[in-house]
């Protein structure tokens, strides 16, 4: 469909559906090799250490230095089993996910009558004002309802996956009701958003962002109140950290009079970064973190190159093996955002991986330095998971209507959100992984 | 995004390299996460007895997190280039993130031995209960 047809038939949401089938292969693909192959390796391996270690330790005759040495073993074994299961798992989760949402949607608007569709446009006049919708609206009222009913399905979850607590299906009723209602609405949105265009932008008519994208606008209010958010972690996280007798605190001799080394708090910092005070810190326990900040900056390049490619009006395919990537423009610009996806798909691998790794150290959600690293890390990754969900979208219509210099101000405003979650991990990253 | 023409140091770069401002920009962005992870990684610095202090550890997250932060925001959220009401808006909330960090970041009695009296609300009340 070209960038001036604003027709769209609904087969094109078959499409949607054997996507989130493709997806869903690859996860248990994935889960395949790296959970069960080579996890299930690693596992005999940590089985095979863990065994050594107690014989070990009720061996007379094994010195301190040799116990301590198993003992490593034992950990780094572990550690080893972990980062490949909770790798495998995540994966499938989250291709699990995607398939769910992406199909889901797809079979809504797959099964609507053709001629219920709604054109925002009329094929005579492509300055229509572009109509409101009421889809950000049954979308935050399914939000409201998941959230209401949120503590119950928590607990009916536990209780489902045998963490405890009696499984009452009442439990569920409102939380899945509401995640019902934000797919229609999502579903209705996408159906809203395939055949525009880029004609009927709202306009905004008064000041002071007269003669602006009434969206955009929109959207920078919204990262504004995203700021407000992440400032509140900060500045709990502030509070409590000037309060730590930490070991780079210890060392200055600024903790309080009489302070031992057993006052000293240990901060995820230290057990990530190497010479920490935990003294578990290495290259490899800061690599994760570190590898998921350059994936947020290319992310944050590779939707800035998908933008530029769309906005392009002479836009010519590279020379060399890139033109096997980059064929066509339309091709381009959705591979730009396929590559965006990868990148924050492994972004929350990486960061389920470093988590499962801090809590097999003893570095768990229970205490107040765990609880607000948790909570903020877990915070970010959320938003992280949320644009990838709109940006599963963005794939979908840049593979089948596309992106051109009329309608990508789609991935305009998406990138906006996107740079904005890489500009929260620029201030994150440091004051709790490196400091 | 592509809507603007490219003006002064953007224009500069593209005659000069060939290359866009955004690249240029992907390339700082990259050099000074490095830098960043570097400075944590190495307790000494590389090739000196100079010992990386918790200072400095300050001074360098801080400031490559400055330009770090510009860069994203200048340049891939094109604040620099866009309507000066975008920027406004992007600085509107400065003033209350300022104050929380300072109300609720630096409430901590213990954390504010060593500031300025000004920077310390309610610190009599806080040291008393």
């Amino acid at each position: 469909m070209s960038g001036h047809n604003n027709h769209v038939d609904n087969s094109v949401w078959s499409r949607a559906i054997l996507m989130a089938g493709a997806i869903l292969t690859i996860g248990i693909v994935a889960f395949a090799a790296l959970g069960l192959g080579v996890g299930s390796v690693k596992h005999d391996t940590y089985d095979d250490a863990k065994a050594a270690y107690y014989e070990a330790m009720d061996d007379p005759t094994v010195s301190e230095s040799e116990l301590e040495h198993l003992h490593h073993e034992e950990i780094d074994a572990h550690l080893s089993y972990l980062t490949y299961w909770v790798a495998g798992i995540t994966i499938l989760i989250i291709s699990a996910i995607y398939a769910i949402f992406l199909g889901i949607g797809g079979f809504i608007n797959l099964i609507q009558p053709q001629d219920d569709h709604h054109d925002d446009h009329h094929d005579d006049d492509h300055h229509d004002e572009h109509h409101g919708s009421a889809s950000p609206i049954i979308f935050c009222f399914g939000v409201l309802l998941f959230l209401m009913g949120f503590p119950d399905f928590v607990e009916a979850l536990r209780a489902l996956m045998s963490q405890g607590g009696t499984f009452a299906a009442g439990d569920l009723v409102l939380s899945t009701l509401g995640l019902t209602v934000i797919m229609i609405g999502v579903a209705n949105w996408w159906r809203e958003d395939l055949p525009f265009i880029g004609y009927g932008e709202q306009i905004a008519t008064s000041a002071p962002f007269e003669g602006e994208h009434i969206r955009k606008a929109g959207l920078w209010v919204f990262i504004m109140s995203e700021v407000m958010v992440f400032a509140t972690f900060f500045s709990s996280y502030l509070r409590v950290r000037t309060e730590w007798c930490t070991k780079w605190a210890f060392d200055e001799g600024k903790c309080s009079v009489g302070a031992t080394e057993g006052d000293i708090v240990l901060t995820a910092s230290d057990y990530l970064r190497p010479g920490g005070a935990a003294g578990t810190g290495d290259f490899w326990t800061m690599l994760p973190g570190a590898v998921n900040t350059f994936a947020l900056i290319i992310s944050s390049y590779t939707i800035v190159l998908a933008l530029k490619t769309a906005k392009s009006k002479d836009w010519e395919a590279p020379k060399g093996v890139m033109r096997f990537l980059l064929p066509d423009k339309k091709t381009a610009v959705r591979n730009y955002l396929i590559a965006t996806l990868l990148l924050g798909s492994m972004f929350i691998v990486l960061k389920l991986v470093e988590w499962s790794h801090l809590v097999a150290e003893g570095f768990t959600v229970g205490t107040v330095q765990g609880s607000i690293f948790y909570v903020a890390t877990g915070a970010h990754g959320l938003h992280v998971f949320v644009g990838l969900l709109i940006m599963l979208y963005l794939v979908f219509k840049a593979d089948t209507i596309g992106y051109d210099e009329d309608n990508g101000q789609g991935i305009e405003y998406f990138g906006l959100y996107w740079h904005f979650v890489d500009l929260a991990w620029v201030v994150i990253f440091p004051a709790f992984y490196l400091y | 995004m592509g809507e603007h023409a490219a003006t002064g140091l953007e224009k500069w770069l593209l005659d000069k390299t060939g290359k866009d401002i955004y690249f240029w920009n992907f390339q700082v962005l990259m050099f000074f996460t490095l830098f960043e992870v570097g400075a944590v990684f190495f307790e000494v610095i590389p090739g000196t007895d100079i010992a990386i202090t918790r200072f400095m550890v300050w001074g360098i997250l801080i400031v490559v997190g400055i330009i770090k932060g510009y860069g994203i925001a200048a340049y891939f959220m094109h604040l620099k280039g866009d309507p000066r009401i975008y920027t406004r808006t992007a600085l509107f909330p400065v003033l209350f993130v300022l104050l929380m960090l300072w109300g609720i970041g630096l409430s901590n009695p213990e954390a504010v031995t060593e500031l300025p009296s000004w920077c310390t609300p309610d610190w009599d009340y806080a040291t008393k209960r």
